[in-house]
């Protein structure tokens, strides 16, 4: 099977390779580690037992192989066998990293330390059943006997492994490198090399410049196809009509949404050396490292019901004393577990077609999710025609069918869109599907037109400083043209080709993500890299593009015509427009016609409270209008049974929070919060009210405001989480 | 104790995507209460009339049905929103008995009939038995004597509001009633109710008003209720269309004309964010708002029931995190790390943030293309729809307006990275408008949706899988041409597919059992599944078609069989002549081919001849691998399900 693979990477650890050459900064040996780290990273990652590696250096200070140790054969010296084939964690990872030194020797032949690992491939499978392979990484100091290369080539093509030779500053036309002023010696040796993996029946023989600079292009892990159905596509009721048509059909994915490795979440069990650059073992809690580990944590849930009688008004019960239901509203229905499955819409298998629209009667966006892709059976004559005139059919009338489809016996009913692809383009005739939304999926939602502007009397604008004037549509039409991305790139033949296209644009953030781990995993002590460039390439207009088209962009700003708003528009004291109802009528002169409010009352506390505000005239009226609401928020919570007033002195609070940053004056709503908090702290609100702080106050918001927020307060960051937090110890 | 699992506040995770506006300290929740006049007027009963099409219902019982259909909908699609009705002129009064500040008599001739709060199943019944019985024991539906005092009525929903739904984001009254002019030229009770109506205002209530209608003439806001709505700055538009008035006729009765324009508000406008920067170009920015109006709605999940006490009561649970030995963690503890060949590997938060912000929050456009280079099958998720705002920009409005319509004019689509929130995934999505250019015809393709534009979210490379079928097929023209005439004549209603028309039957389904059991009623048998096909409509009206074509289909399945066979043989034939191949296993059957080739019509014959059961048992589980059917059990069991799949395709 395909899926077993064993790989043998075969290094250069001579001395030679502890030297910078051609302006790097890192030795050649940590050049080509890179690149053999990365692959290894990647096998560890996927965590299977059938992809086994090993690893050979040569110019190794000591000799430790079968063929010289055992066999006592010649010309296998300085060649180390650090680690056996075997599966890969990162137990062995971090053991083979402690290995990987440059040595002060030099001499070996690096096509014996090949043949070493041609041996332990053939020892370790024998049946030449799986993919094996030696990936050879060398700077070509090191001398070839080029006399029996034909033999061993002879050998490699027998046991059907594939040669990989990538060597450090070896020349490659074709990408285009070259070294300079290179040795006669490092020549000769990339000249036998080269004869090698020609020989060889599958080689590859490569510069480290381009598999270094190749690392940072994702790679994306293959997905079997899934046939998620099997079975009959039908055009009428086989049961009940013989007229129906049915095809036999196969239905797989063709999108599938990958995801970015998820974070577990841990807890150090321990704070001794605990250092946060390492990895840690997690088998059960065991460390190697010593001190410090990482453990899992698990959720614990525990039950509470109201209870009029309890203190706080809840009590726990136990898990066992639960039944299992539903909510219908508020009102709760209790089923027993084997009742549970009778609210289940009762399904069977099946996949038919319930009528046929247009192409133009549909778009995209209404689009629910993945893509599948439906073929007919294979070795099925009538399904194979049948389908095919089908779509064929559809594309001829424009048409696209829309399908009920029920997966498989009790799943949940979909409605797919099917769109025939009569292989034009990629060759091979299908449908592909795509869910569509039912009643309940839809939100109406009203906007208003973008095309005229309605007044409250009802007449209807063309022109109106919400809509473009003809200026402005010529140049968001020049703009839109110019900025075209399907004939802006050219192909080799100078042909235009689609700028980003689907399957060019790799997902960044799991790239991202996956390269930042394996390079955790090699090198703990490494800081974390900037993004690849290839990630981060469609975040931004193509520069040659924008280029291009700067006559027009320029132009678009001209007539856009936009005003950034300034940050705070609020000023103080009438400032605001005064809000009106459709007519227009000044209430406020209706309120102002009244005597004044003496006192806010608790029950319509936010109006007259944000009325009281909208006539002040001076701080000491803001002044009073927060004290009462304040003594209104102290009162409710006081009152509140367990937590029956908590959202009504939150809204309280919040409306006093919002109207105070309006009026700038966030230093009495910061020192009424600190009260508040004391007050809660001590008690004297009768009895536990951490919940008031800590969900209502804390998690709605509603901290203090900080220079941040707004420039004159006087409170910071820090200080505001300070305050936020409850102090544990006070319980 | 786990504060940060607050449940009242939707917070979504990268998964869940509920609505969330930033910054808003109140909780995410919708309140609506119907106040409803109950006048003579309104309890008039229309003309009688043969016309089935005509009005059964008084414009009360209409607006009481109408609230019932609303109430249902709120407890499948917004499970923890409040609704409440409030029947106002009533001779009886009532408001709360026990708690409140004041008594009954506090709001004379107003009556609330269901307290604002997430329905329950009493609650839906007793509005049921109401509207559909026409039981009215307490007598409420009696016009007072005396008008009521529009002031009271408001001040009464101000009340219900203030406590039962305090902190809620959105809060509703909506007002049906036929009345333009309550109070007549009496002065002092129109500024009542106009400082009422602001106070409403001020306390973040907005007051939909429905007026009724029953003869031709319009109702006439100016008379009273101008200085008791407001309305939303031009750029909200929450009111495109202004008031819109009830009636019946043009083949709508009144209740359907009244459901239609009070779903149109079942939904308050959540936005999922504001104060997108909306990058066109370097230098050009706009700000766009978004919202989602398509989200799969899912039967609730199951939760737990504590049967202790005299009344099922729902066990409200808690989660705290505990290490291997069941201590308590505290949330400063907590780290994050990543599993990697059998390890944890661990990035500081500092690091972890940086890994994951790869860009702050934006909608930066790269290019455009034309709308037919985006492939038919490139769709993964819902999308977005943004819509302009003027509070980061001013003058987005317009821009966004320019391009929306070159867009269409033009069928092209942008391509934008996208960032919707801090920290948030980025993605690549195509800009694609909706709506269209010409007033008169209403966007044909989705006019229950608006018109704006739509964040498409397109696949990235690894989320393409790669199917290699081969399929050689090819068409025979004949079949073709009768197929598409099948086509033809199968188009659905108005040639589009409405989303309204089809009701998810799991939905429905769970809720109708659950109303049933919870109203202690018999549970129904079946329900009317409006996805199935209308299979008579089909066939009568294309089934002559079909048959042909069936026919035609079953013939050219034959020759193509017959060559595919000769095909083979010559192939076969080749085949013995290279020594290569000879070693190819020979089945029992004395078949050249291998199971997993034979095709149907080789099957069939060899079920017919009786020879299947020669096949070796290797052969057979080729064989029911590609087919697709389990390849487990004994010979005997292959057998059987081999011939029992031929028996029905072959």
């Amino acid at each position: 099977m395909a899926d077993k693979e064993s790989t043998v990477y075969v290094v250069d650890l001579g001395e030679s390779m502890a030297d910078c050459h051609n302006g790097r900064v890192e030795s050649d040996l940590d050049f080509g580690m890179r690149y053999v780290w990365d692959k290894i990273s990647d096998t560890v990652a996927t965590s299977r037992k059938t992809w086994t590696i090993g690893f050979v250096g040569f110019n190794t200070d000591e000799t430790e192989n079968e063929l010289a140790d055992k066999d006592k054969l010649e010309g296998y010296d300085n060649i180390s066998v650090l680690q056996p084939i075997g599966p890969m964690s990162m137990t062995e990872l971090r053991e083979l990293r402690s290995k990987v030194q440059p040595s002060r020797s030099y001499g070996a032949d690096p096509v014996s330390a090949a043949v070493v690992a041609l041996k332990m491939l053939e020892k370790y499978n024998p049946k030449h059943k799986i993919k094996r392979r030696v990936i050879l990484v060398t700077n070509g100091e090191s001398n070839i006997d080029d006399e029996e290369l034909d033999h061993i080539a002879a050998v490699f093509n027998e046991f059907k492994v594939e040669l990989i030779v990538i060597g450090i500053d070896f020349d490659d036309a074709d990408y285009g490198f070259k070294e300079e002023d290179k040795s006669t010696n490092k020549k000769n040796n990339e000249k036998a090399l080269q004869q090698l993996v020609e020989k060889c029946n599958d080689g590859v023989f490569g510069t480290m410049q381009q598999a270094v600079d190749e690392l940072s292009i994702p790679r994306i892990k293959p997905v079997r196809p899934f046939k998620a159905y099997d079975g009959p596509l039908t055009l009428g009721d086989p049961d009940k009509y013989p007229s129906a048509i049915s095809f036999h059909v196969e239905r797989y994915y063709k999108t599938k949404r990958a995801s970015a490795p998820s974070a577990s979440t841990v807890v150090v069990s321990n704070n001794n050396g605990f250092s946060q650059s390492q990895t840690y073992k997690d088998e059960d809690g065991d460390s190697e490292m010593g001190g410090a580990e990482f453990s899992g944590v698990k959720q614990m849930r525990t039950y509470k019901v109201n209870d009029p009688d309890a203190p706080g008004g809840k009590r726990d019960v136990d898990f066992e004393e639960l039944a299992k239901g539903y909510q219908y509203g508020r009102t709760v229905v209790p089923f027993g577990e084997s009742d549970l499955s009778i609210t289940k819409y009762s399904t069977k298998k099946s996949f038919t077609i319930i009528g046929f629209v247009p192409f133009d009667s549909y778009n995209p966006f209404i689009n629910m999710g993945e893509t599948g892709l439906i073929v007919p059976q294979k070795m099925n004559e009538e399904a194979e025609l049948g389908l095919s005139a089908f779509i064929h059919a559809l594309y001829e009338a424009d048409s696209y069918a829309v399908a009920r489809y029920v997966q498989k016996d009790e799943a949940a009913v979909q409605i797919l869109l099917l769109k025939p692809n009569t292989g034009l383009e990629d060759e091979f005739e299908c449908l592909y599907d795509v869910p569509l939304p039912f009643a309940e999926d839809i939100r109406s939602y009203q906007f208003p037109p973008l095309d005229k502007v309605l007044t409250v009397s009802g007449r209807v604008l063309k022109e109106h400083r919400l809509l473009p004037n003809d200026d402005l549509k010529d140049a968001v039409s020049d703009f839109v043209d110019a900025m075209d991305l399907s004939k802006y790139d050219v192909d080799e033949d100078g042909k235009p080709v689609d700028y980003a296209p689907v399957d060019e644009v790799y997902n960044p953030i799991i790239h991202r993500m996956n390269q930042a781990i394996r390079a955790r995993a090699v090198d703990p002590d490494l800081p974390i890299g900037q993004p690849a460039e290839i990630l981060l390439r469609y975040s931004k207009p193509p520069k040659k593009l924008l280029e291009k088209a700067k006559h027009e962009i320029g132009n678009l700003i001209d007539a856009a015509e936009l005003k950034k708003v300034p940050e705070k528009a609020k000023g103080r004291f009438g400032k605001k427009d005064a809000v009106k109802p459709l007519s227009g009528l000044d209430i406020d002169s209706l309120l102002g016609g009244q005597p004044k409010r003496a006192a806010i009352s608790s029950e319509n506390a936010i109006p007259e409270f944000k009325q009281m505000l909208a006539a002040a005239e001076d701080d000491e009226t803001i002044e009073k209008a927060v004290k009462q609401m304040g003594e209104i928020v102290r009162k409710l919570i006081k009152d509140s049974f367990a937590d029956v007033f908590y959202s009504r002195a939150a809204e309280n609070l919040g409306v006093m929070r919002e109207e105070l940053l309006g009026f700038e004056m966030p230093m009495l709503y910061n020192k009424l919060l600190r009260a508040l908090k004391k007050s809660l702290l001590s008690g004297e609100l009768d009895g536990d009210r951490r919940e008031m702080w800590y969900k209502h106050i804390v998690g709605g918001g509603l901290g203090l405001i900080t220079k941040e927020e707004l420039d004159v307060s006087d409170v910071t960051e820090e200080e505001a989480k300070a305050v936020s937090t409850w102090f544990f110890h006070s319980e | 104790m786990a504060w940060g699992d607050d449940e009242e506040r939707r917070y979504g995770g990268e998964e869940e995507e509920d609505e969330l506006d930033e910054n808003d300290y109140k909780t995410q929740k919708d309140a609506v209460l119907f106040a409803i006049d109950v006048s003579a007027s309104m309890l008039q009963p229309p003309p009688s009339s043969d016309d089935k099409k005509s009005d059964k219902d008084s414009a009360v019982v209409a607006a009481l049905k109408c609230a019932h259909q609303f109430m249902q909908q709120r407890i499948i699609a917004q499970p923890k929103d409040m609704m409440g009705i409030l029947l106002f002129g009533t001779e009886k009064s009532k408001f709360r008995d026990d708690t409140g500040s004041r008594s009954g008599s506090g709001y004379p001739h107003c009556y609330l009939f269901t307290e604002l709060d997430v329905p329950g199943a009493e609650d839906v019944k007793k509005l049921r038995d109401l509207v559909e019985e026409g039981e009215d024991a307490d007598e409420v539906l009696v016009p007072s004597k005396e008008p009521v005092l529009m002031s009271n009525v408001l001040f009464c929903a101000n009340q219900i509001f203030t406590t039962n739904a305090a902190n809620f984001g959105s809060r509703r009254l909506f007002i049906i009633t036929d009345n333009e002019n309550p109070h007549g030229n009496d002065k002092q009770a129109k500024s009542s109710a106009a400082v009422r109506a602001k106070d409403l205002y001020d306390l973040g209530v907005t007051i939909e008003l429905f007026p009724v209608s029953r003869a031709k003439k319009p109702f006439d806001l100016s008379k009273f209720y101008d200085d008791i709505v407001y309305r939303s700055s031009v750029e909200e538009g929450d009111n495109p269309e202004g008031v819109k008035t009830s009636r019946s006729g043009d083949g709508l009765t009144l209740l359907n004309s009244l459901i239609s324009n009070i779903n149109s508000k079942q939904t308050p406008k959540r936005s999922y964010f504001s104060r997108m920067p909306f990058e066109l170009a370097p230098g050009l920015t706009i700000t766009v708002k978004g919202y989602m109006p398509l989200h799969q709605q899912k039967p609730a999940r199951t939760c737990y029931v504590w049967l202790g006490g005299e009344q099922a009561q729902l066990a409200q649970s808690e989660t705290t995190k505990v290490d291997s030995e069941a201590r308590t963690v505290e949330k400063s503890e907590i780290k994050k790390a990543y599993k990697f060949g059998g390890e944890y590997i661990y990035f500081t938060p500092e690091e972890a943030k940086s890994l994951k912000e790869l860009d702050t929050k934006v909608l930066r456009i790269i290019g455009f293309k034309p709308l037919a280079n985006i492939p038919m099958w490139a769709s993964v998720k819902k999308s977005t729809f943004i819509f302009p705002s003027e509070d980061g920009y001013v003058g987005s409005t317009r821009v966004f307006s320019a391009l929306w319509q070159k867009l269409l004019t033009s069928k092209k689509v942008g391509i934008a990275w996208y960032v919707a929130r801090k920290n948030a995934n980025p993605v690549m999505v195509a800009v694609i408008p909706s709506g269209s250019l010409n007033d008169e015809d209403e966007d044909s393709t989705a006019p229950y949706l608006p018109a704006g534009l739509w964040l498409y979210p397109l696949p990235f490379a690894d989320d393409i899988r790669s199917v290699e079928i081969k399929t050689s097929t090819k068409p025979a023209d004949e079949l073709t041409d009768k197929m598409r005439e099948i086509i033809q004549n199968l188009q659905l209603p108005k040639a589009t597919y409405n989303p309204l028309k089809y009701p998810n039957p799991a939905l429905q389904w769970h809720y109708k059992i659950l109303q049933a059991m919870a109203l202690e009623e018999d549970v129904p048998d079946a329900l009317d599944d409006l996805t199935v096909p209308k299979y008579r409509q089909i066939d009568k009206r294309v089934g002559a078609y079909m048959a042909e074509w069936k026919q035609e289909l079953a013939d050219k399945a034959k020759e193509f069989m017959q060559l595919r066979a000769t095909k083979r043989e010559l192939e076969e034939d080749d085949a013995e002549e290279r020594p290569r191949l000879a070693k190819r296993p020979k089945t029992a059957a004395g078949s050249a081919s291998s199971g997993g080739q034979m095709s149907n019509a080789e099957l069939k014959a060899a079920w017919e001849n009786d020879t299947l059961k020669k096949l070796t048992v290797a052969v057979l589980k080729d064989i029911l691998t590609s087919k697709g059917i389990s390849t487990t059990g004994k010979k005997v069991d292959l057998l059987e399900r081999l011939e029992q799949w031929i028996e029905e395709h072959a």
